[in-house]
């Protein structure tokens, strides 16, 4: 086996590498959990009035619930797609299906990496990085110049450019992935569709008609592989 | 009130957390570039990586600061800019922040009604509300991921054994392998084909049931997108412009928003 550094081979490099992703992704993610929680604790006792947590506990059944089953939902099918080192900072960093997800499926097509490999793994955690650090440098720059900015991007001029950013997205990424797999997205595609235009209303909740439309992708990307093999 | 949560104490704190995430980034970036570098990937590739995916991200991004010009008028500017920066989403934190502001009883989100009290709750209810991907990752990514390459190391081992059942068992196996990543482009599909739906939906039965007098903009937005990418990808193919990948999925947005204005 080809030796890597220090007589250490590939495999053992790569155990090592996962070995520290995890610990680092685990002790970044607790301190950061640590962080948010305690923030508005910090700041309530700042502005001398700390969290009304009867209030917050209310709020949380009528609010909170949809989002913690949608989490469950994220981590069980975007973990496998992002790996270990995207899966940590991904969750750390938000913004998955409108940013992150996409954005680790282009860089997959550029590296030409595939699923499950250790190639893959390390185009997804660049992928991300790079990804967050530029959302963090945007949001910093656009909050330190948010008075000079502010006219300019909230101009009604501009306004529908910034209401299409996910349909500009999408767009853009139906052509790379649809060209190579038109007959396989023509059902999804048909069924959303079908789906939306009969029940207009869960164009609120097309987060969560992905699960059903992933599913019968899926499914018939399955019975596809099954008459090949 | 607006002052109060303006103040240089709250930028210091959300400040440090953005700044703690971003040295996070930074460090897993490293890592990972020597890792691909140790493994023997092309260095040129993993940097054209990071290009493309800082290039994708700059138009998103804008928009997610868009998210923090708008609730800073009720919340002040340091905590929706952390809540954005931080395991926030776009599409999440308004909802929230209003079903927070009308459990803690000022109605709704602004300004004028706004407490110490209802501030403090609201902001803890974002974090609470949204820290559910965060808690699974740490205590069941290493478990679920290792599970995952476990199941494609098995499926590899067999190879190396010698006989016609273990060849057999080998083949069907890598079959398997090799669907993880048929899968994974599957439910790609499938989310893409979500959203995608949902414009047509919008469009279709927006404003009445088969009145097709819904939005059209943004399936326009979407067909203008997609042209565009498929004229850039076509030179970069044919003219061997690698470079081009990196910035196609970028420009091709820009084409897609700038035809939001100009429709």
């Amino acid at each position: 086996m080809k030796e890597i550094e220090n007589g250490v081979n590939r495999e053992q490099y790569l155990a090592k590498y996962t070995r520290g992703t995890h610990i680092l992704g685990r002790l970044c993610t607790a301190v950061t959990l640590a962080a948010l929680l305690g923030a508005p604790f910090l700041i309530g006792a700042y502005l001398g009035a700390l969290p009304d947590l009867g209030a917050a506990a209310k709020a949380f059944v009528s609010v909170g619930l949809v989002w913690t089953v949608s989490s469950f939902a994220e981590f069980l099918i975007y973990t496998p797609m992002l790996g270990a080192g995207g899966g940590y900072l991904a969750f750390i960093t938000g913004n998955l299906i409108n940013m992150k997800i996409p954005c680790a499926m282009n860089a997959r097509e550029i590296a030409g990496t595939k699923a499950g490999t250790p190639e893959n793994e390390i185009v997804s955690t660049l992928s991300i990085a790079a990804s967050s650090l530029v959302t963090i440098v945007v949001l910093a720059a656009g909050v330190a110049a948010l008075v000079p900015l502010q006219p300019v991007l909230q101009s009604r001029t501009l306004a529908p450019a910034f209401d299409n950013v996910v349909p500009a997205l999408f767009g853009a990424m139906s052509y790379q992935y649809f060209r190579r797999n038109l007959k396989l997205a023509a059902m999804p595609m048909l069924l959303m569709s079908v789906i939306f235009v009969v029940a207009p209303s869960l164009t609120s909740q097309t987060s969560l008609l992905i699960l059903p439309s992933g599913a019968v992708a899926i499914g018939l990307a399955y019975l596809g592989y099954r008459r090949k093999h | 009130m607006l002052q109060e949560l303006n103040s240089p104490v709250l930028y210091l704190i959300c400040g440090a957390i953005i700044l703690f995430v971003a040295v996070t980034c930074v460090i897993f970036m490293v890592r990972a570039y020597r890792a691909g570098k140790a493994i023997g990937m092309d260095p040129a590739r993993l940097r054209r990586t990071v290009t493309s995916s800082m290039t994708f991200s700059f138009l998103p991004s804008v928009g997610i600061l868009l998210g923090v010009i708008a609730l800073s008028g009720s919340l002040g500017t340091p905590w929706p800019w952390l809540r954005l920066s931080v395991i926030g989403a776009l599409h999440y934190e308004t909802q929230v922040a209003e079903a927070a502001a009308e459990a803690v009883g000022i109605g709704r989100l602004s300004a004028e009604s706004m407490t110490p009290r209802a501030f403090s709750t609201i902001a803890l209810l974002m974090s609470v509300c949204i820290m559910w991907g965060m808690v699974l990752s740490l205590f069941f990514n290493k478990r679920y991921t290792s599970r995952l390459q476990s199941r494609e190391s098995d499926e590899k081992g067999p190879e190396q054994k010698k006989g016609e059942e273990s060849r057999n068992n080998a083949r069907k196996k890598a079959a398997g392998a090799s669907f993880a990543d048929t899968a994974m482009t599957a439910m790609f599909i499938g989310l893409i084909s979500a959203y995608l739906g949902s414009y047509i939906g919008g469009f279709v039965s927006g404003n009445g049931k088969f009145a097709f007098h819904g939005d059209i903009t943004p399936i326009m937005v979407c067909l203008v997108s997609c042209v565009v990418m498929g004229l850039l990808t076509a030179i970069a193919e044919r003219k061997n412009q690698i470079w081009l990948e990196s910035f196609s999925i970028a420009l091709s947005m820009f084409a897609g928003m700038t035809a939001a204005v100009l429709l």
